[in-house]
């Protein structure tokens, strides 16, 4: 599979303050990418550096090919950026600030900006100074905005901060439609994990300038759970279950088991059916937030 | 070089100017007062009272004596019998030239300042920088805004400036006074020289610092060396003349030339993107 991003052992610092220490990563054509980690991670500097809008300092870096310290205009010409503060002027109307990144990015039609704006429900405020947009509004013509130019390579630095729920759930759905329909691979930088965990092919986590675990969720699970919390919703009584089977609270109607093995829990099931009715069951702690600090707590 | 961009980030620089009232504010009164309100007040002293006997004018009246006979100024003067229309066609013409000159560049000066400071404190420089636009079209863009705006202000000034001293002079001359052709050469010569001058200097110290205040507060060193001129001329170490003007001018033009040149090798995306993080 063609790999769109490729850093090898790249290293950054800002005056002398070491942000990416010997950062290794790909980004394979056509995926969702979660780049995770905490607040100075180098996850913005990472975006940064591929765009070519800063230089490295020892490494190698490539996008779609190209280096961006030398190709940065060809780079920053397919790609679409959404900046943590979306970068856009408050004296302009919501158009007028489409309208001159269009010009800068060479997207001058008129529909290409009526239709970005119609999708993320600004048409009726296209003609109102952005510096009175609220804080969703402003972060959802910034989307618009990075995706003026038709990018192949979105990237996007937080896209749902100051978003309501609903609008972070649009702007998820139409991240994840962006990606089907046109195959546009996408690197999303955010905190708020239980959101993009369903939408991302993969995750990279990024802590102290270093990749330190990445691959699906899966592939995550499988390396970290090293024992599943499994709860059960059934009308079997504690009595009936035989000891072989580690039972760690009970609730009436309600069984949380531990087993050191996935392949365990079809077995309880079985046995739970035998003896009476089972009406749900769910693995607990596995979910990406979960992952994130074993994955953490590990590197250290 | 990318003429498409450099069109939208002139166009976009010259409305952020229009509608930031700290800028837009300063740029009209100042030429208002300095080219209407100030040669008005002048004029209408003058037609009403002696100004020889208002104020000492001694090292005025010994520059006139110094002046060649065959000097076109000496020419015009002798053409008045009054001390007071030779006062008002000598101020006029001649002393006010590089205050005029002031004005043009200040405005620039403030454009320019704003240009990549202005950015950095809306955030949205990184936006800017993120776009596919080379950086010297970039820097042209800005460049040309504050260049634009400098001769808009300098000919509308000249306008109500020489509208001003014609019609309130002509009950004292009974004919228009202005413009000599030293103006012309102001007007096309020496102010786009040290407007440009102004604002590549203005635009440097820009995308060095991070906000507006500190870039206005260093631009006033492009306007210091012009008052310098302004006291020199009025305690007549020279009189303006056309050769000087076009001297001037040349003058401003090779430093900005030089500057340009320098420039060029300084600037650099990475550098301007690092400047608005610390």
């Amino acid at each position: 599979m063609e790999q769109i991003i490729k850093a090898v052992d790249v290293y950054k610092s800002y005056h002398k303050e070491p942000v990416l220490k010997g950062l290794n990563l790909t980004v394979t054509k056509g995926q969702i990418v979660g780049l995770l980690g905490p607040n100075g991670a180098g996850k913005t500097t990472t975006i940064r550096l591929l765009n070519g809008v800063i230089g490295l300092d020892k490494g190698q870096l490539e996008v779609f090919g190209l280096n961006p310290e030398k190709s940065g205009d060809k780079i920053r010409s397919l790609c679409g950026v959404l900046t943590e503060s979306a970068g856009l002027y408050p004296h302009l109307s919501g158009e007028q600030n489409l309208a001159f990144f269009g010009e800068l990015y060479g997207v001058e039609k008129k529909e290409v900006r009526y239709e970005l704006l119609k999708d993320f429900g600004l048409l009726e405020h296209k003609d109102k100074k952005v510096g009175s947009y609220s804080t969703g509004m402003k972060k959802r013509l910034g989307i618009a905005k990075a995706l003026l130019a038709n990018p192949e390579l979105l990237f996007l630095d937080e896209p749902t901060t100051g978003l309501d729920p609903e609008g972070a759930r649009d702007l998820l759905g139409y991240i994840e439609r962006l990606n089907k329909d046109k195959g546009v691979t996408i690197l999303i930088c955010t905190h708020i994990l239980k959101q993009i965990e369903e939408l991302c092919h993969r995750f990279l986590f990024l802590d102290q300038g270093r990749i330190i675990e990445e691959g699906t969720l899966e592939e995550i699970e499988a390396k970290y759970l090293k024992e599943f919390l499994v709860r059960v919703e059934t009308d079997v009584s504690v009595s009936k279950i035989p000891t072989s089977f580690q039972l760690i609270t009970h609730t009436p109607g309600k069984l949380t088991f531990k087993l050191s093995n996935k392949s365990d829990i079809p077995i309880l099931l079985r046995l739970l059916l035998e003896k009476g009715s089972v009406y749900s069951s769910e693995i607990l702690g596995r979910d990406l937030e979960t992952m994130y600090f074993k994955i953490r707590e590990a590197g250290r | 070089m990318n003429i498409r961009a450099i069109k939208a980030i002139t166009k976009k620089d010259l409305s952020s100017v229009t509608s930031n009232v700290q800028i837009i504010l300063p740029i009209i009164i100042v030429p208002l007062i300095f080219c209407v309100v100030f040669p008005a007040i002048l004029i209408l002293i003058s037609r009403f009272s002696d100004l020889n006997q208002a104020t000492n004018l001694e090292p005025i009246l010994k520059i006139l004596e110094k002046l060649p006979e065959e000097s076109s100024l000496a020419k015009d003067l002798a053409t008045f019998t009054d001390l007071n229309q030779k006062l008002i066609f000598l101020f006029f013409n001649y002393f006010f030239a590089p205050m005029f000159l002031l004005i043009p560049i200040m405005g620039a000066s403030l454009v320019a300042a704003n240009s990549f400071a202005g950015e950095k404190e809306r955030r949205t420089l990184e936006s800017l920088l993120f776009a596919p636009v080379d950086i010297f079209s970039l820097f042209l863009g800005k460049v040309l805004a504050a260049f634009i705006l400098a001769m808009g202000l300098a000919i509308g000034g000249f306008i109500l400036y020489g509208l001003t001293i014609n019609i309130l002079g002509y009950p004292l001359f009974n004919r228009a006074i202005f413009p000599q052709s030293n103006w012309l050469v102001l007007l096309f010569w020496v102010i786009p020289s040290f407007s440009f001058l102004a604002i590549l200097f203005n635009v440097a110290v820009s995308a060095k610092v991070k906000g507006f205040q500190e870039a206005n507060q260093m631009s006033v060193f492009v306007v210091l060396p012009i008052i310098f001129l302004l006291i020199s001329q009025i305690l007549g170490a020279f009189i303006i003349d056309t050769k000087f003007l076009w001297l001037l001018g040349g003058g401003g033009l090779f430093i900005s030339v030089i500057v340009l040149w320098r420039m060029i090798g300084h600037f650099d995306r990475n550098r301007l993107f690092e400047s608005q993080i610390f």
